[in-house]
């Protein structure tokens, strides 16, 4: 029950194997099996502290991996010689917290990558962070500071500074968590029209209603390995284990 | 009476230093020029290299930028009288000796008693000034009439002098203490301050300092002490020394020489007190060099910390331990240790470590720099790391590597961070940089001492100066302010 198969969507995208990461002596995931296909959505939840953003986070190396294979979008991630700067170009990641660069404008932020890696030209890059920030609702928000917005408007932005190298790949972890509620519906509009799109994604969530609705297959995790998984109309409507049924029962 | 060592330094040691430091520019720039002149023609029209001392008022010292005093004001009356033109050279007292010892100057005139010892390697000239010591109390104080009323008294002398050793020979027979000081500018403080009675000292000095109206007047005869004299290399230079003593002579026989002795010595009755106007138009000059080698050796060695500190910034915060331990070493060591150590170790002991000599401003600019690197390499990690580590995060996982994330991401939002605690530490560099007069760096508050040395008014001199660093440092706070608000938006 923990090997999770891809559900034919296409070929898979994400290949995890017998995961594992510890801190100091304690084992946060405890050999995760995976797979996600391409155009897949996966939303991962689960209590607070079962190692869903450990597992996130492991899947751009933003965690040094202690034992077994994750491989990404062609990259096997946990060989040493892997350019990882170049499969995170591949991946992109949005965090609770936005974690915009508040010394740069709005269109800077999306502008760094790109310019930085030399993938566009200044211009360039700007045309494209404003076609972005169109994408997202926030074109008039190009030459703002990032400490000017509302919770909702950086996480828009956010996301589309993520999708500034094209990645084919997005992680989202507890995207809407630190927002006020009345916003938390702009920002999964926005990673909805994404699903739509056909993005391949994995998403971390406290939103069950969402993951209903936006999930090809949702996985619950606890204690470090993944405890069920399936279709969200199984997973939710007619859950296996004991631990999820505890858990559905008390966030639903 | 100036041996080799009563001159009006501020301090024993820092004149040692400065003499020693001048001794080793001479020899790293040599001294061009100067070529022992043959002995025998006429000195109509040549021109000779003479060396003196840095400050041994009124002998010769500094006003204005321009060097004066009684044998500087003498060499060139008699050089115009004899028809020769003189080059002089400020090198220090021992340093002047040693480059006329190896023929580097032609003469010395540095207020130096004519001894026996000396002449055994110098000629002599006639002596040209009678010196000795001389007691003086406080101007309004009319109980001291003589060494009889110091029962009791304290009195002050300079540490090392003619004058402590002449005090000290009568203290049991008048029955006064005698405590040392080693500055005469800070006797003569002391004097009307209170705390000694009566101050012996070198006779011209004394008299300079009360012709400068530093408000003390003489009760005792002078004693007779020793006699100064010009000096060239034995056997050599014997036209210079022959035209010197005809031109004494004469300036003698004329009165021009009681002219110029009286110009510095005569009882300040007869000249017009100078105001704090005067004081401050005379010594602007020298002081606006020394603010101006502050500034310059202060920037430099910012410059340079901002560099090192930022390396062992990075080295502090690094995942190797060994690079930690470097960078904690560098910052124990230089935070746990006094400044003026280092000033001394780079200035005297490395030079004896390379045996070779250290340039001044690569000694003051190592010592600043080193100890601001130290606290600013503990600014870098402090800023660094309370920079919210989602930043590198969000970076890294656009792709960009860690240099390029701590550049563009962490460094800019650091900076901000640092900009006050950097400004802090520029602005206690520029106060630290006074240290460097240890070494005798002519820095602001080395040119401040340089100037009461000469003139005696202690208390407005270091008003001024303290003046000068107070705006010096309020507008090197505006500009950073100004430049943080520009830069930091
Ligand atoms: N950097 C870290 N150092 C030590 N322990 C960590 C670290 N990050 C996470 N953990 C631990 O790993 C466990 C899983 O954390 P996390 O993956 O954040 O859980 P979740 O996202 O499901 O709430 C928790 O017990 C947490 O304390
Ligand atoms: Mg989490």
């Amino acid at each position: 029950m923990s090997d999770v198969s891809a559900n034919g969507k296409g070929a898979p995208k994400i290949t995890v194997k017998g995961l594992r990461k510890s801190f100091g002596s304690n084992e946060v995931l405890q050999g995760i099996d995976m797979e996600v296909a391409e155009g897949e959505v996966v939303c991962v939840i689960g209590p607070s502290g079962s190692g869903k953003s450990t597992l996130l986070r492991c899947l751009n190396k933003l965690e040094d991996i202690t034992g077994g294979t994750v491989v990404v979008d062609g990259f096997d991630v946990t060989d040493p010689k892997v350019d990882i700067n170049e499969v995170r170009r591949h991946v992109g990641m949005v965090f609770q917290h936005f974690n915009l660069f508040p010394h740069m404008s709005v269109a800077e932020n999306i502008m760094l990558a790109p310019v930085e890696l030399k993938k566009l030209s200044k211009a360039q890059a700007r045309t494209r962070a404003l076609e972005l920030l169109d994408r997202v609702g926030l074109k008039e928000k190009a030459d703002a500071r990032p400490a000017s917005l509302s919770g909702g408007q950086k996480q828009r932005v956010a996301i589309a500074r993520s999708l500034a190298m094209s990645p084919g790949i997005m992680l989202f972890d507890e995207a809407t968590s630190a927002l006020d509620p009345e916003m938390v519906g702009e920002v999964l509009q926005v990673i909805k029209e994404l699903a739509d799109e056909g993005m391949t994604m994995v998403l971390v969530t406290h939103e069950m209603g969402f993951a209903r609705e936006v999930a090809d297959r949702v996985v619950f995790m606890a204690d470090g390995v993944v405890c069920e998984s399936g279709p969200p109309a199984d997973l939710f409507g007619n859950p296996q284990q004991p631990r999820t049924q505890d858990f559905l029962s008390k966030v639903l | 009476m100036k041996n080799s060592y009563s001159s009006l330094r501020p301090t024993r040691w820092s004149r040692w230093i400065a003499t020693a430091v001048l001794a080793m520019m001479a020899m790293v720039v040599g001294i061009p020029g100067a070529v022992a002149q043959p002995s025998d023609d006429s000195v109509e029209g040549k021109t000779f290299v003479i060396g003196t001392d840095t400050t041994f008022a009124p002998f010769e010292f500094r006003q204005g930028g321009e060097l004066v005093g009684i044998d500087m004001d003498l060499l060139r009356a008699i050089a115009d009288k004899q028809g020769f033109n003189v080059e002089i050279r400020s090198l220090g007292f021992n340093a002047a000796l040693q480059a006329l010892s190896s023929n580097q100057v032609d003469g010395v005139i540095a207020g130096m008693s004519i001894t026996d010892e000396r002449k055994e390697v110098y000629d002599f000239s006639e002596p040209y000034f009678e010196s000795g010591v001389q007691m003086a109390i406080d101007r309004n104080n009319d109980d001291i009439q003589g060494y009889e009323d110091l029962e009791g008294k304290t009195v002050v002398a300079k540490t090392g002098s003619e004058g402590e050793s002449y005090a000290k020979s009568i203290a049991d027979e008048y029955g006064f203490r005698v405590t040392s000081l080693d500055q005469s500018a800070t006797m003569y403080e002391s004097v009307k301050a209170g705390t000694a009675v009566a101050v012996v000292d070198d006779y011209p000095v004394l008299a300079y300092g009360i012709a400068q109206g530093n408000g003390l007047k003489t009760v005792t005869e002078k004693v007779p002490g020793g006699s100064y004299g010009f000096a060239v290399n034995k056997g050599q230079n014997t036209a210079l020394l022959a035209a010197f003593n005809d031109g004494l002579a004469e300036l003698q026989a004329s009165g021009e020489y009681q002219q110029i002795v009286d110009e510095y010595l005569a009882d300040p009755t007869e000249a017009a007190p100078s105001t704090f106007w005067d004081l401050l138009t005379q010594s602007l000059p020298a002081l606006m060099k020394g603010l101006s080698n502050t500034l310059i050796v202060t920037g430099v060695s910012f410059a340079v910390a901002m560099i090192l500190g930022l390396a062992f910034g990075f080295l502090k915060i690094s995942n190797n331990i060994v690079l930690r331990g470097v960078a904690t070493s560098f910052i124990n060591l230089f935070r746990g240790t006094p400044i003026l150590v280092w000033a001394f170790f780079f200035y005297f002991g490395l030079a004896q470590l390379i045996g070779q000599t250290v340039n001044i401003w690569v000694a003051g600019v190592l010592t600043l720099s080193l100890n601001g690197a130290a606290y600013i390499a503990e600014i870098v990690r402090g800023g660094i790391q309370s920079v919210d580590p989602g930043q590198l995060e969000a970076s890294r996982s656009l792709g960009l590597g860690y240099g390029r994330s701590m550049q563009k991401v962490v460094i800019p939002q650091a900076f901000k961070i640092m900009t006050p605690s950097l400004i802090n530490q520029l602005i206690i560099m520029l106060k630290d940089s006074s240290l460097l007069l240890a070494i005798g760096f002519a820095e602001l508050l080395y040119q401040g001492q340089q100037i009461y040395a000469a003139n005696f008014r202690v208390t407005e001199t270091l008003l001024i100066v303290g003046i000068i660093y107070f705006v010096a440092i309020m507008a090197l706070t505006k500009l950073a302010n100004f430049a943080d608000r520009r830069f930091n938006k």
